[in-house]
């Protein structure tokens, strides 16, 4: 700042001032600048124009085809249903998990003993392996021998076969995705919430806000709003790219029935080797996400209440 | 600058001498599934040093799975980074073959001449060959096999030492097991995953996956129906349970499933996980048509893929000896697949004693004369089909559609995968 109220008296020296900032800024910036474009730009820029060619590995050669991963994507039932799937699971987990997430944090800003150890007990989840923790899960959720039927079983109900059905794995893939991202969220809104001065509260209650409701939706909520944003673009996106829980426990069965992106994706580049159909599958994964993202940031963006 | 060229001297002065005289040749081994292959291949491959001291191997760090392998191989393939030799997945022979990666092994098994002395018969050369061209020699092979809990026969009525024969007596038996109540089953079969366990039952009843030459699906015969219906009564007949693959390795090691039909090649893993909760045994598993039924090779084989002659020769060795009789000893007892090798199996010097020791090993054993190459799909689209097989197989297992329905599906679909000529 010093340096821009210099700039108003003795210009040259100003503007060569702002020349060597602006090299020094660059210079600063430049191995971000160069990471990102290795990394980030340049293998998105791959993957776009492999999505037009018909590489597959192992072959030296490829073609250039145009749109005919693309067209052939729109009739794909594999696709399709990998889609739908995505949806699903993203329309379970991402909501309940922020609400949960939510739910926690504040019961645990709420209740002055034990904070440490509750919040070191929903945060477990996060730190812990999932391809570990899968293994757990799927003798849990096991038709026959698993403890939640059992428990089931003792109380005269017939369990369902959670991961073997068809018309029950995508929920039970669900439970295992809040499962894994409530504590994440509750560390992110417990963060949020320490942030909210204390005198707010005070005000509220000076106010008129009696009821713990009220102060919520005086208080806490608008406060809460761009660390609200951040939870649920966090939550969208993760809940997106599901894939571990897929591979381990259900290879994308029975019968299509949680088959996701991600594994759709990994499928097709990955063991079928058709790398140029997976390139345009992941446009289509990435596309997906910008858009949502953008949407997200264009309608929350302008109700969230930064301080 | 004169002292530092003469210490430069004397350090390769040194390391010259520490070499030794003869020429050494380096092998870069790459290998999947560390979990089942690590110690086996560490000790072949310290014996394969001592016999050939002239010949170094140093291990490329191995891939999880066969999927994985196959993946890196192609990535490195003409690279400085590409192996001199890699294992690759039975099912997986032809994709490496379509891309030309692998060195043909056919004009070095003429050399050798007589390749039946060291145990190769021509069933299994055959195992590792595409359309006739010799692309590995198979290295730890498998075939299906039926686990059986003997305690829950017995209380079932059957008898463990007569384990049924006939497709209708497992299904009769699991039944029974089924109704034993208590939360048990009678039947796993591995169905998810791939087509191997289909293979097994299609090829038990003597059928063929697609035409002499490879044109159209063939599976949709009337052994494919067969195959299909039994399937579908091991659920609606033999109290068989919609399981996901661990799903169902776990129940059968809780000892709450009568039967199990899987790999060989998951005994050592198997008999680990049941410990001593009740009396594991095996047997051959039943085929739809006893007469011309044969069974298909799951495993892999060693593949040599360096161009450069001098090391193809070490390699041929190297592959020669890991897939050759002591190879074979060290695989065998570590994992539970069948002797790749005819000598090995025999020779009490290898594996004689092993079997006499080790009854639940036998079934195995027993059964590679029916072994017949794993098949593999033309084409691009060669394992794709395989999961278009899988996803009709679970429709019949959860009853959302009759064999005739998922099969004549599967066909339409495989069909529409096959390569046009």
């Amino acid at each position: 700042m010093s340096s821009i109220a210099l700039a108003g008296n003795v210009s040259s020296v100003a503007a060569f001032h702002r020349r060597s900032e602006d090299r020094t800024a660059w210079l600063l910036a430049a191995p971000a600048i160069v990471l990102l474009l290795l990394f980030v730009l340049l293998p998105v820029a791959a993957v776009i124009f492999l999505g037009f060619t018909d590489f597959e590995l192992g072959y030296g050669k490829f073609r250039l085809v145009g749109f005919e991963n693309y067209a052939h994507l729109i009739t794909d039932r594999t696709f399709r249903k990998s889609l739908w799937n995505t949806s699903v699971y993203t329309a379970i987990v991402a909501p309940v998990s922020i609400i949960l997430g939510l739910g926690v944090a504040l019961l645990i800003e709420g209740e002055p003993r034990a904070r440490g150890f509750f919040r070191t007990v929903y945060f477990l989840p996060v730190a812990s392996l999932i391809v570990a923790m899968a293994t757990v899960w799927q003798y849990l959720f096991h038709p026959t021998i698993g403890p939640i039927n059992e428990l089931l079983a003792l109380v005269g109900i017939p369990g369902p076969n959670w991961l073997g059905a068809s018309n029950t794995v995508l929920y039970s893939l669900s439970i295992i995705g809040v499962w894994q991202s409530v504590g994440f969220n509750m560390v992110l809104f417990l963060a949020g919430l320490t942030a909210i001065p204390r005198e707010l509260y005070a005000a509220a209650h000076v106010d008129g806000a009696k009821s713990a409701l009220d102060r919520f939706f005086l208080v806490t909520w608008p406060m809460l709003g761009p660390t609200t944003l951040f939870v649920v673009t966090i939550s969208i996106t993760n809940a997106v790219k599901v894939f571990e829980t897929v591979k381990m426990l259900t290879d994308g069965g029975p019968n299509k029935a949680s088959e996701v992106l991600l594994f759709t994706i990994y499928q097709e580049g990955f063991v079928y080797l058709r790398v140029g159909y997976a390139s345009a599958m992941t446009v289509v994964f990435l596309a997906i996400l910008v858009v949502l993202m953008l949407l997200q940031y264009r309608v929350l963006d302008r109700r969230v209440h930064y301080t | 600058m004169k002292h530092f060229s003469r210490i430069f001297a004397a350090a390769a002065v040194s390391l010259a001498a520490a070499l030794p005289a003869y020429a050494e040749t380096t092998l870069t081994v790459h290998y999947p599934m560390p979990g089942f292959f690590k110690n086996v291949m560490d000790t072949i491959s310290k014996k394969f040093m001592e016999e050939n001291p002239d010949i170094k191997i140093q291990f490329a760090s191995p891939s999880a799975t066969y999927e994985e392998g196959i993946q890196t191989i192609l990535r490195q393939a003409g690279t400085d980074e590409m192996p001199d030799i890699t294992f690759i997945g039975l099912n997986r022979l032809r994709m490496l073959n379509e891309r030309d990666v692998a060195v043909d092994l056919g004009p070095l098994v003429k050399k050798e001449g007589n390749m039946a002395e060291l145990g190769f018969s021509d069933t299994i050369l055959k195992l590792a060959q595409v359309n006739g061209k010799q692309v590995g020699l198979a290295f730890a092979t498998s075939n299906p096999i039926m686990y059986y809990n003997a305690d829950l026969v017995k209380a079932a009525g059957g008898d463990p030492d007569n384990p049924p024969k006939t497709w209708d007596e497992v299904i009769a038996l699991g039944g029974k097991i089924k109704a034993l109540g208590n939360g048990v089953d009678g039947i796993d079969f591995r169905w998810q995953g791939d087509d191997w366990m289909f293979s097994a039952l299609l090829f038990g009843a003597g059928g063929k996956m697609l035409n002499e030459d490879e044109s159209k699906v063939a599976f949709n015969g009337p052994e494919g129906e067969k195959a299909m219906e039994i399937l579908e009564r091991m659920v609606k007949e033999g109290g068989m349970p919609v399981f996901t693959k661990p799903a169902g390795e776990q129940a059968f090691a809780a000892g709450k499933v009568g039967f199990e039909f899987q790999t060989t090649g998951a005994l050592v893993n198997t008999i680990k996980n049941v410990g001593d909760k009740f009396t594991l045994r095996t047997a051959k598993i039943p085929l739809i048509d006893p007469v011309t039924g044969h069974l298909p090779t799951g495993g892999n084989a060693v593949v040599i893929l360096t161009k450069d002659a001098a090391k193809q020769d070490a390699a041929w060795k190297f592959a020669k000896f890991a897939a050759g009789p002591y190879g074979a000893s060290v695989v065998v007892p570590g994992t539970g697949y069948v002797p790749n090798n005819e000598l090995a199996a025999k020779s009490p010097q290898y594996l004689g004693d092993f079997y006499k020791k080790n009854p639940l090993f036998q079934a195995g054993l027993s059964q590679m004369p029916l072994m017949v190459p794993w098949y593999a799909f033309p084409g691009t689209n060669g394992v794709k089909v395989t999961q278009t097989i899988v996803d009709n197989l679970s429709r019949i297992v959860d009853q959302s559609a009759t064999p005739k329905e998922a099969l004549a599906d599967a066909a339409s679909d495989v069909e529409g995968m096959l390569p046009t000529q």
